[in-house]
């Protein structure tokens, strides 16, 4: 590590909330120029830990001292004048305002003291962008208008426009396609190179192999490890330090035989929509797990909600159980045995302000009720059993969903599914905000849904789920099935060479070994 | 109350007597269906020169402005030689002052305004008097005489003070005389006037004391809750003089409900139902005072006037006065024939 | 934490206390410091009431006054929370009463006598609902611009069929309803009709798949969407409830006013959102209670009770209204906070 003294030095920063003990005297330092890694699962204090450094949260203990000077980060502003900008995970932008009004937004370049000189601040806009990569994004535009790739560009680009030393990155590629995630690599790449410090925070592990320095681990408000080497740290050892336990990204063991012959449940015969994917064939059977793999934009949402019927198709067919399914109706699809658990949860799926039995019984409620009246302790009764089911924590499904952790929300919508006694469940990035110690647990879940007879139709940005959890996997390219073949026929490298067309597999990172290999 | 005596100074001047007398003539006692629609002569009954009248008026969302309409229309329709242009009412000071603009457009010979509020409006009674058009401001007055040639209107501070006399008269024997009030929009400058007037008259009276106040608003559903209230609120009491008689309709249910019928009632404005349960003579309400939608049918009569270029039978004078403040009568059972056919519904 | 096993299945359905999880309430105790927050503004209010005018305020004629009064704004406000909890607005609730209490009021209805004018009245109402409900849920029309609309054009039609004037009405089986002899135990009907309202409207809400919609939607309609609720109908069916409360609230007024106007329901879409806000219900839907929203309007005729009272006039009477609102809002502002 550099001898001198760090940029930023953090020691024993505690921030309680009533009730909670969010931080516990937590020590961080962060050199000039290297990229530091804050590892942790949801709830370890991460958030807090950046909010604190961003300004936002005032810790109720600790030190922080910036270039050798205690400090006070009394507001956003304060951290902000410093040289610390932050970019937060749920994009702070103003949808309604240009580009260049985003990135300028609080220190409008003016003439006069307060005449704004809108085209001083889109030249520098533009140069922003340039600098990042992307010149084609026009600084007029609205950033409403733009994908999330792009605002996140554009959130960047507002943290340049001060004059910065030090980048927080809070799961800066969590939204972004492999080719995205390359340019936030390349941008990362150059900011340290300028001296500037990044503090990046990712739950994608090989991420931080990729370009972290080094590595400082959360877990339950306390830094349980600080300034690994990112690059050579076991990934066991990083995880038992995350968890707590030595849980490993596994996948749980596949059926001996595939049942490959069995009658399928589902069927997509010719299943299109202009301008999303191409007509699809795909079939899948009870007790299978069958995968999409494909970029961002290659279709894989769209074709399982146009299944759905979220969406309707310009041509196609779905077939349940043999019996076809009227297009364009969620209601039909559900009654026919469909189960959707979406990609973004808060927002699709769950009722955020109710219990977990509300949402678990949502699609069953007919189930309690005669004639409209729900009889509440059976639906509390059946909520609990399916809950139980999927060890749902903490075991009691009266408590509002909002408190749980992501991947036991992601429990409650299966429980909703397995109530309602769904025949195919369409899970789409079943995993996403979910820690990686709950995520072994998710994927046995779904492995036991399938063996007691449930058809799986999963789609996954990260290959090597896919990989791990399906039987047999599509691989997608631009709305096209290009390839099909059983899982364990495949690697991750063959399918990232599939999906990027041919383009060297190399560019995309190669998985830290050990991870994403199916256990069997 | 500055403004309110000034005017009346310059009524009692001159006007209030000749009001008198023309009024007379404008709303006649023969009864016919349609009020105000009389046969009394009133410029020149013979036709004469053809005059065009634009009138403007607010939306007839009330028994007495749809009153106030029909007066206007069926006195018109009565002259072979007045030809109506009447507007869509509306109460949007904008939108009247649109409509206001047209009628000047089509370069009418006579307006008549029934502004939905006068001070808004005073401008563009201005634009039309400086375009050579004559205006009559009908009861809601501009802020400058300037604004028209004539106005004539109902006497807010009179209602109140001929209610308030009636009343005094009625209990000027009775000591320690409890007296109580409903009164209309508590926004409007009229309902103002009129609650003066009504303090004014019973100052005469030291006998009797006004104990309680509410405004409704001018609509059943307000006089019916307000008068509960005040029931309630005042377990006895000799006399209520309630503003306006369509909120009346309310407040008299109010009354039945609380099965109440130890006071006398007063109501305001002259509807017919206040007529006829006068008449009939079975309840609380023994009088009403007047604030003639009649107006309506005079205004068309001046405008006619001025449009002929005659004065007022009636009047010495050439031309017809500038201003015409309408007597607020007290209408009991000794009288309630004579008005039966100006009720409106 | 604790388990609790539930009772397979409670033969009653009511849900004992002793069943319930301490999480579950937890969630109760909060939406009863709320309602408690509010009962303790009534009882403020009936405090200063009785001191102020002891022989007048507590009174039991005073108490079926109060209620009398609250009982047509009460039906409407209980529409009006349906709807707020879904996420809607409906601000033609006001011109749904006028329209309805007028059409319901002509000479030619008034002829087929009390059952003409209850049907005529909650007919209107659920007509003008259901011109509500297509327009929002089928229409994809937003529902401020929607019950705007229909607030316009209600009330020109009322102002039409009226053409001004008051319609008085002459059915004696409608004008004996606010007698004292109709009263069933010292209670007036109307206020009855009013506690029936309330009382349906908290089990539909609380005990219904209907209600569970209404929230589920209000929510989170994409996720009720992808949860298999047909969230247009459900959107659809609210209106109409909300026009139904309107009919019925109108045949209260008739009654209560013994006529028909087109002025009728002035400003009730305001006193209504009003009552429902004060009461805890959600601006932006998905959380709110009967129980408060019926407390809200108990709490705002109370006021308008205490100033006739005590001969407040109407301009301290509009400013103490703004200042309840504000205090309520922010009240809970803060119980919400310290209890998340």
């Amino acid at each position: 590590m550099a001898p001198e003294p760090p940029l930023l030095t953090m020691s024993g920063i505690t921030k309680s909330f009533p009730g909670v003990r969010a931080l516990d005297g937590v020590d961080l330092d962060v050199q000039a120029g290297e990229v530091h890694c804050l590892l942790g699962q949801n709830g370890a204090g991460k958030s807090t830990l950046i909010k604190v450094l961003a300004g936002a949260h005032q810790p109720d203990d600790g030190t922080i001292t910036w270039r050798g000077e205690p400090v006070t980060l009394k507001s956003p502003i304060a951290a902000m004048r410093l040289g610390i900008a932050t970019i937060y995970q749920e994009l702070d932008l103003v949808e309604g305002l240009s580009v260049a009004e985003n990135v300028h937004l609080g220190h409008e370049p003016t003439a006069a003291g307060f005449v704004v000189r809108g085209k001083a601040a889109k030249e520098s806009t533009a140069a922003l962008l340039g600098r990042l990569g992307h010149p084609e994004i026009d600084p007029a535009r609205l950033v409403g208008d733009l994908s999330a790739a792009h605002q996140q560009i554009v959130s960047m680009a507002r943290a340049l426009s001060h004059d910065v030393r030090l980048i927080v990155m809070d799961e800066p590629s969590a939204a972004l396609d492999p080719d995205e995630v390359d340019n936030l690599f390349r941008i990362v790449g150059d900011l340290t190179a300028d001296g500037v410090a990044v503090v990046y925070i990712s739950h994608r592990l090989e991420e931080i192999r990729r370009i972290g320095d080094r590595v400082t681990v959360l877990k339950d408000g306390r830094a349980v490890a600080g300034g690994l080497p990112a690059k050579s740290t076991p990934t066991r050892e990083v995880v038992a330090l995350m968890t707590g336990r030595n849980v490993e990204y596994v996948f749980p063991e596949r059926p001996p035989a595939p049942p490959a012959d069995g009658t399928p449940v589902l069927q997509v015969r010719g299943l299109a929509r202009d301008g999303e994917f191409e007509p699809l064939d795909l079939e899948v059977r009870p007790g299978e797990i069958v995968g999409l793999a494909g970029l961002v934009g290659s279709g894989r949402s769209e074709i399982l909600e146009t299944i759905y019927g979220a969406r309707k198709p310009s041509a196609g067919q779905v077939l349940v159980e043999g019996r076809p399914l009227r297009l364009g109706s969620v209601r039909a699809a559900v009654r026919a045995g469909l189960g959707l658990a979406p990609e973004e949860r808060k927002a699709q799926a769950l009722l955020m302000l109710e219990s977990v039995t509300r949402n678990v019984s949502v699609s069953s409620m007919s189930r309690f009720a005669r004639g409209g009246w729900i009889d509440r302790g059976a639906e509390l009764a059946a909520a609990r059993t399916a809950t139980r089911e999927l060890s749902l924590r903490p075991d009691n499904p009266s408590v509002p969903v909002r408190t749980l952790s992501g991947g036991n929300q992601q429990k409650a919508v299966l429980a909703r599914w397995l109530l309602r006694g769904c025949r195919v469940l369409l899970l789409d990035e079943p995993t996403r905000g979910v820690d990686v110690g709950a995520r072994a647990e998710l994927y046995a879940v779904v492995r036991r849904l399938a063996d007691e007879g449930l058809a799986v139709l999963l789609v996954s940005s990260e290959v090597p789920e896919v990989l791990g959890l399906a039987d047999r996997v599509l691989v997608l390219r631009e709305g096209r099935v290009v390839h099909t073949a059983p899982a364990r026929e495949l690697d991750e490298h063959r399918v990232l060479d599939l999906v990027m067309e041919g383009s060297p597999v190399a560019s995309v990172g190669s998985p830290v070994a050990g991870e994403g290999s199916p256990a069997s | 109350m500055a403004h309110v005596t000034s005017r009346r100074g310059l009524l009692f001047g001159t006007a209030a007597v000749s009001a008198g007398a023309l009024l007379a003539g404008c709303t006649s006692n023969e009864s016919s269906e349609e009020p105000a629609a009389n046969d009394q002569p009133a410029a020149d009954d013979k036709p004469g020169k053809e005059v065009t009248i634009g009138f403007a008026g607010p939306q007839a969302d009330h028994g007495w402005l749809n009153a106030i309409n029909e007066n206007a229309k069926s006195r018109a329709e009565k002259y072979e030689d007045v030809t109506l242009e009447i507007t869509e009412g509306s109460n949007d000071t904008a939108q009247q002052i649109g409509q206001i603009e047209t009628l000047i457009n089509k370069k009418v010979d006579v307006l008549v305004i029934l502004p939905a509020d006068g001070k808004a409006l005073t401008q563009v009674g201005l634009k039309a008097m400086r375009a050579g058009i004559p205006v009559v401001n009908l009861d809601r007055i501009f802020n400058s005489p300037q604004a028209y040639r004539c106005w004539i209107g109902g006497d807010n501070y009179g209602m109140g003070l001929n209610a308030g006399h009636y009343i005094g008269e009625k209990l000027k024997d009775k000591p320690n005389a409890r007296v109580i009030e409903l009164a209309g929009v508590d926004s409007l400058e009229l309902t103002r006037q009129r609650t003066q007037g009504f303090d004014d008259a019973l100052k005469n009276y030291p006998n009797i004391k006004k104990v309680a106040r509410q405004a409704a608003d001018f609509t059943v559903e307000s006089g019916q809750a307000k008068m509960a209230q005040l029931l309630q609120a005042q377990s006895k009491f000799d006399a209520l003089w309630n503003h306006d008689d369509d909120q009346g309709v309310g407040a008299l249910r109010a009354i039945e409900q609380a099965g109440r019928d130890d006071f006398l009632m007063v109501g305001g404005a002259g509807a017919l139902s206040a007529f006829q349960a006068i008449k009939k003579d079975d309840g609380v309400l023994k009088a009403t005072v007047l604030y003639p939608p009649t107006m309506a049918a005079s205004a068309i009569d001046l405008a006619r006037a001025l449009g002929q270029g005659k004065g007022v039978g009636g009047l010495a004078e050439f031309e017809i006065p500038a201003s015409l403040t309408l007597y607020s009568a007290v209408v009991d059972k000794d009288n309630v024939d004579q008005y039966m056919s100006t009720g409106f519904k | 934490m604790t388990q609790h096993v539930s009772p397979p299945r409670s033969g009653t359905g009511k849900a004992t206390p002793a069943s319930e999880p301490p999480a579950w309430r937890a969630l109760l105790f909060r939406a009863d410091v709320r309602t408690f927050s509010l009962l303790g503004v009534l009882a403020a209010l009936i405090v200063i009431g009785g001191i102020t005018r002891p022989d007048q305020f507590l009174d039991t004629r005073n108490l079926q006054l109060v209620l009398t009064q609250a009982s047509v704004i009460g039906v409407v406000t209980v529409g009006m929370t349906f709807v707020i909890i879904s996420g809607g607005i409906d601000l033609s609730v006001g011109a749904i009463v006028a329209l309805a209490s007028v059409w319901a009021t002509t000479v030619a209805t008034q002829e087929y006598g009390f059952a003409g004018i209850l049907f005529t009245a909650v007919i209107v109402g659920v007509g003008c609902g259901l011109v509500n409900g297509v327009l929002i849920a089928y229409g994809g029309m937003v529902p401020f611009i929607a019950t705007l609309a229909m607030l316009a054009s209600a009330r020109g039609l009322a102002l039409l069929i009226t053409d001004g004037k008051t319609q008085i009405v002459t059915v004696d089986g409608i004008l004996n309803l606010t007698e004292r002899d109709a009263y069933v135990l010292g209670i007036p009907p109307l206020v009855l009709v009013f506690a029936a309202v309330t009382i349906i409207g908290w089990l539909v809400l609380n005990r219904t798949t209907f209600g569970r919609r209404t929230v589920a939607v209000g929510g989170n309609a994409e996720a009720a969407r992808l949860a298999g609720i047909d969230v247009r109908r459900q959107r659809l069916y609210l209106y109409l409830l909300s026009g139904l409360c309107c009919g019925i609230a109108a045949f209260l007024l008739i009654a209560l006013s013994g006529s028909g106007q087109n002025t009728n329901g002035n400003l009730y879409e305001l006193d209504a959102i009003a009552a429902a806000i004060i009461g805890g219900t959600l601006l932006s839907g998905g959380r709110g209670t009967i129980i408060g929203s019926v407390l809200g309007v108990l709490i705002f005729t109370t006021i308008t009770n205490i100033f006739a009272l005590n001969n407040l006039q109407s301009d301290v009477q509009q400013i103490a209204k703004g200042a309840i609102i504000v205090a309520a809002v922010l009240v809970q502002r803060r119980t919400a906070s310290t209890t998340t």
